[in-house]
């Protein structure tokens, strides 16, 4: 028996303990301190993935946050002095490594090295949109407008960044002004959108209109958005509350605005002209902004590697779809596909990681590894995730064997964009212009939304992971039809309710009571990690 | 002052959609074109052959069946609307001119299409087998390129459609006649409104705003002999010799047909004398201007772009210029003060009524009552309590003033 | 040369110890620790008691920009 025991100790020591409970496996639950969320220590992944986690993804991006602000900063004392600035920087920047374990946790071999390089590109991504912040802002310059502030170009929202490739050799930043200081610091520490939120609800607004909307406004309100740029490019989002925020915006920034729309009918075909000319209204916008002329050579450049990191992410997909082999966990797809899109090609992280991962993900097809051998169901998540509780499919993945493959927002942006010529790219633009973020499916026509059964078949899933916004007015818009249609089609499907950035209105406990729920009462399934089930991290970033 | 002689039958006319008027019109064999927003130009929809109805959903207190369509969580209009549509109340209904210009009337619209699509089954809701329904995309705009575009949608969306479904002229001449009934009504509702003006009005906000309601769920030419007789009789209204009202207001805000809510401000002292809502008369009484050298339709298109002061205009000019022209109205309607409405869930109206009520007080001097309120205000005791402090309070400046 | 090995001996050993600690803040999670239970709740702290510009002051004029229409 003790022959037996010190065995399997050296085996689990060796490699890590097995996945479920069945096996005598880890506890990961366990591994929590109460409400914090932190960690009373970490987990023990086998000698390998723990060395591994510890130099190459721990170390390593501890060590690539400085290196990175050497890199992208003009003056790394001005990123100190943001820092000390700004909440949104400063309570976020430090815990980001906590940001790669809760995402991570408990992945191992390939999907933990693959997954890694994805939250890697992100994070140096976002390093570098925040330097563009600094280098630029007039309020960490003594109220100079130095000449990184003339070559900013600054957008609203999730405004679309290829726009403004034609500028980038002339040495031209765009930055969105709300996507750091809270979608990004968000994933990161969800406890600074809190106070944005509450600031503009402290001018009277409802708490009902759209909390991602609201946290932008709050920034505004507690005048914490940098002034990195002379003007302001502000776009719907084929939004209401998005649109309502601008006119804050204005009044708070008081910089020349020129308002970027996106027709909301967009699979009309008579749109497309009219978003092409308001596009080139655009272009003529920053031309008499910053004086400099629309380059066609620097266009063509950026969005040849921009289609080369879509034609990247066709192939992955395609393994993704067709085989158990796809080393990317749902968390790290989804928001690596967000931030790429974002951001557009501002760098080489982008294409650094994605050309990793391929490695690693046709490793895994030539050797046949399953990254996820407890799969149970292949899962694809549906409309806008909750940022707070991004990892939830992590979560999900370790305590019941929930897969999540795919998920809405990877899918927004799923074309290239031609460069043979001007004409071609101008029409793919409107049409990528269009098909924002949050906007291709959820709204403008119910076309799109109800588009999930293709891409159910498509990438061989079983389930639904159905986001509910609870603030959304256009996904609360089609709730009935979709339950109508899930009974109809036999389709196995949860809800997620959530409340975007804002964790009081639905907790993460919540999250996982309600997903529990599902499996224990519709699945008649028994979870893999038990001690996953119910754990108090209310209090957690 | 003495009763309006057709008050009680146009309130009788808003008691239901498809109200007697609707019905007489739909006997003549007129399709009756329904919309929802300003953006969907009525005149259009009035064209020979059909009339517009811009929906209500009046008295439904309790939308169940669309709440669980559309979720608790969006605007009680839209859900109303939707309750209407299920039990029946819009069956009447020709074809819907949809637009996506807010979210939850849109879905609301989108219900009621028949998409054919193999990823969604239609719920035909509407029981009538000539019914379609038909999106149009709104600028969000007014330059040169909205223009051309709402010109170029109208005609795909809006002129195509009624002519192929139901033989409509819509030639130049037909828009043309057309448009000057339309105006006519403008020009009627005007001249009934600008008594709003006078210091002692002779006519009521909840008056007013009954009548400009029954314009815009009627066919034209059928409420235009009742508007004219109005309109006489408002001649020789005489006004209360003792001024019945405490202060005047403007009534700012997002969807209002709700001819109560002005009735519960003006019982609490307050006399409504312009209504700058959805369905209020500010805009969609202006009467269009056809110019020459540019066709009908194009002029009807920037009418309505320039015309609109909604929320959802997103050019930096225009956010800007919105506050200036609601002060010019309480200017020209010697308004007291501003009362802002807007609809809960309604997310235009929710940053637009906090913006306005700091711009309001603070550029122009003027007191302002900001609130939030429902389709239909069941809770009527805590915006009466409101609206008794807002008219108190201006009295207390007028009294500072020494007024 | 055996103080080469000497050197080379130390280094390693430092080298170790070094990675030991490491260890030990990673496994532990020290780092998280630090930041949730001292530097957040300082920097926190920092923050809200920040002098903050009162943006309501801002003005809102009318015609302050042209208007962007081409």
């Amino acid at each position: 028996m003790a022959k037996k025991n010190l065995g399997k100790a050296l085996k689990d020591f060796w490699y890590g303990k097995p996945h479920t409970a069945e096996e005598g496996g880890r506890r990961l639950g366990e591994l929590y301190e109460d409400k914090t969320g932190l960690l009373k220590h970490r987990e023990w992944r086998g000698v390998k993935d723990t060395f591994y986690y510890m130099y190459m993804i721990w170390g390593y991006n501890y060590l690539h946050m400085v290196t990175d602000i050497l890199k992208f900063s003009n003056n790394p004392i001005d990123f100190v002095k943001g820092t000390w600035r700004y909440r949104w920087m400063g309570q976020t920047y430090l815990p980001v490594i906590h940001w790669f374990e809760r995402g991570l946790q408990g992945m191992r071999g390939e999907a933990l090295y693959a997954s890694a390089w994805h939250y890697r590109a992100m994070v140096s991504a976002s390093i570098h949109q925040i330097c563009t912040f600094f280098n630029a802002d007039t309020r960490l310059h003594g109220g100079k407008e130095n000449d990184a502030y003339r070559h900013t170009i600054y957008v609203n929202e999730t405004t679309c960044g290829t726009l403004f490739y034609p500028w980038k050799d002339a040495g031209y930043q765009y930055v969105s002004m709300e996507m750091i200081p809270y979608f990004v610091t968000c994933h990161v520490n969800s406890h600074t959108v809190l106070n944005y939120i509450d600031a503009v609800q402290s001018l009277g607004l409802p708490g009902d209109p759209c909390p991602m909307c609201q946290a932008e406004s709050g920034l505004f309100v507690l005048d914490d958005v940098p002034d990195a740029s002379p003007f302001v490019i502000t776009c719907n989002e084929a939004c209401d509350a998005s649109v309502s925020t601008h006119t804050l915006q204005d009044w708070f920034a008081d910089k020349p605005l020129f308002a970027l729309p996106i027709p909301m009918q967009f699979d009309d075909p008579l749109v497309k002209k009219y978003c092409m000319n308001e596009i080139e209204e655009c272009w003529k916008f920053v031309e008499e902004q910053t004086g400099t002329k629309f380059s066609w050579e620097s266009m063509v450049k950026y969005l040849e590697r921009q289609n080369k990191l879509q034609r990247d992410e066709w192939e992955k997909w395609e393994v993704a779809s067709k085989t158990d082999y796809y080393p990317i966990n749902g968390v790290a797809q989804a928001l690596f596909r967000i931030y790429s899109t974002q951001y557009g090609i501002q760098g080489d992280f982008w294409e650094e990681a994605s050309e990793k991962v391929k490695k690693i993900m046709y490793r895994c097809v030539e050797k046949k590894i399953n990254p996820f051998p407890k799969t149970r169901h292949r899962v694809i998540a549906w409309s806008c995730a909750p940022l707070y509780f991004s990892n939830w499919c992590t979560w999900a993945y370790n305590c019941w064997g929930l897969n999540t493959i795919i998920n809405m927002d990877s899918l927004m942006f799923d074309m290239e964009i031609r460069t043979d010529s001007y004409e071609h790219m101008l029409e793919d633009m409107a049409t990528y212009h269009m098909w924002a973020p949050m906007r291709r499916m959820a709204v403008g026509g119910m076309h799109h939304i109800f588009e999930l059964w293709d891409y159910m078949e498509r990438f061989n899933c079983d389930m639904v992971a159905m986001y509910d916004q609870l603030q959304c007015k256009g996904m609360q818009g089609v709730h009935g039809l979709f339950e109508d249609e899930f009974r109809k089609r036999n389709i196995k499907a949860f809800w997620i309710p959530h409340a975007l950035p804002d964790c009081r209105t639905v907790s993460r406990a919540e999250i996982r009571r309600q997903i529990n729920d599902y499996m224990t009462t519709v699945m008649h399934e028994e979870p893999l990690d038990p001690s996953l089930l119910d754990f108090d991290d209310s209090m957690t970033w | 002052m003495k009763d309006l002689k057709h008050l009680i039958y146009f309130e009788n006319l808003l008691q239901e959609a498809n109200n007697e008027l609707v019905q007489q019109g739909k006997k003549e064999g007129l399709r009756a074109i329904g919309y929802t927003c300003y953006f969907m130009p009525e005149v259009l929809l009035d064209l020979p052959g059909c009339f517009s109805v811009r929906l209500r959903a009046p008295r439904c207190t309790s939308p169940d069946i669309a709440t669980y369509y559309l979720s608790g969580r969006v605007c009680h209009y839209a859900r109303s609307l939707l309750e209407r549509a299920l039990e029946g109340g819009y069956n009447f209904l020709d074809a819907q001119m949809g637009t996506e210009t807010c979210t939850a009337t849109c879905r609301f619209q989108e219900h009621l299409q028949q998409k054919h699509l193999d990823s969604v089954e239609d719920m035909r809701i509407i029981d009538n087998d000539d019914f379609f329904c038909e999106f149009t995309d709104i600028p969000f705009k007014n330059t040169e390129n909205s223009y051309q575009h709402f010109e170029t949608q109208l005609r795909a969306h809006v002129l195509e459609p009624l002519h192929e479904h139901f033989g409509v002229d819509v030639s130049d001449e037909a828009i043309v006649k057309t448009v000057e009934e339309h105006n006519e009504v403008c020009r009627l509702i005007n001249e009934i409104g600008d008594y709003r003006k006078l210091d002692n009005p002779t006519i009521t906000g909840y008056e007013f705003h009954v009548i400009q309601l029954v314009s815009l769920v009627c066919p034209k030419h059928l409420i235009l002999p009742y508007l004219r007789e109005t309109a006489e009789e408002m001649k020789t209204r005489e006004p209360d010799l003792k001024k019945n009202f405490r202060c005047k207001v403007v009534l700012a805000g997002s969807e209002n047909d709700d001819p109560d809510f002005t009735k519960l401000i003006e019982s609490c002292g307050a006399l409504v004398v312009c209504d700058r809502f959805c369905y209020g008369a500010v805009e969609s009484r202006v009467p269009i201007v056809l110019e020459e050298g540019k066709s009908p339709l194009r002029c009807i298109a920037e009418h309505y772009l320039k015309t609109s002061n909604c929320p959802r205009f997103m050019p930096q000019d225009e956010m800007r210029a919105r506050k200036q022209r609601l002060a010019d109205l309480a200017k020209e309607y010697k308004a007291d003060g501003v009362i802002l409405a807007s609809n809960k869930f309604c997310e235009y109206w929710s940053y637009e009524r906090v913006i306005d009520t700091f711009i309001l007080k603070r550029d122009f001097g003027l007191p302002v009552c900001s609130i939030e309120k429902e389709y239909i205000n069941s809770a009527s005791g805590q915006l009466r309590t409101r609206f008794q402090a807002f008219v108190e309070s201006v009295e207390i400046k007028h009294i500072q003033e020494g007024k | 040369m055996n103080k080469l090995c000497k050197k080379l001996l130390k280094l390693l050993g430092v080298l170790f110890l070094a990675n030991a600690a490491l260890f030990v803040v990673f496994f532990f999670d020290l780092d998280g620790k630090l930041m949730f239970n001292v530097v957040e709740p300082f920097l926190k702290k920092h923050y809200d008691n920040m002098e903050r510009r009162d943006v309501l002051k801002t003005p809102y004029e009318v015609d302050k920009f042209p208007k962007y229409k081409y």
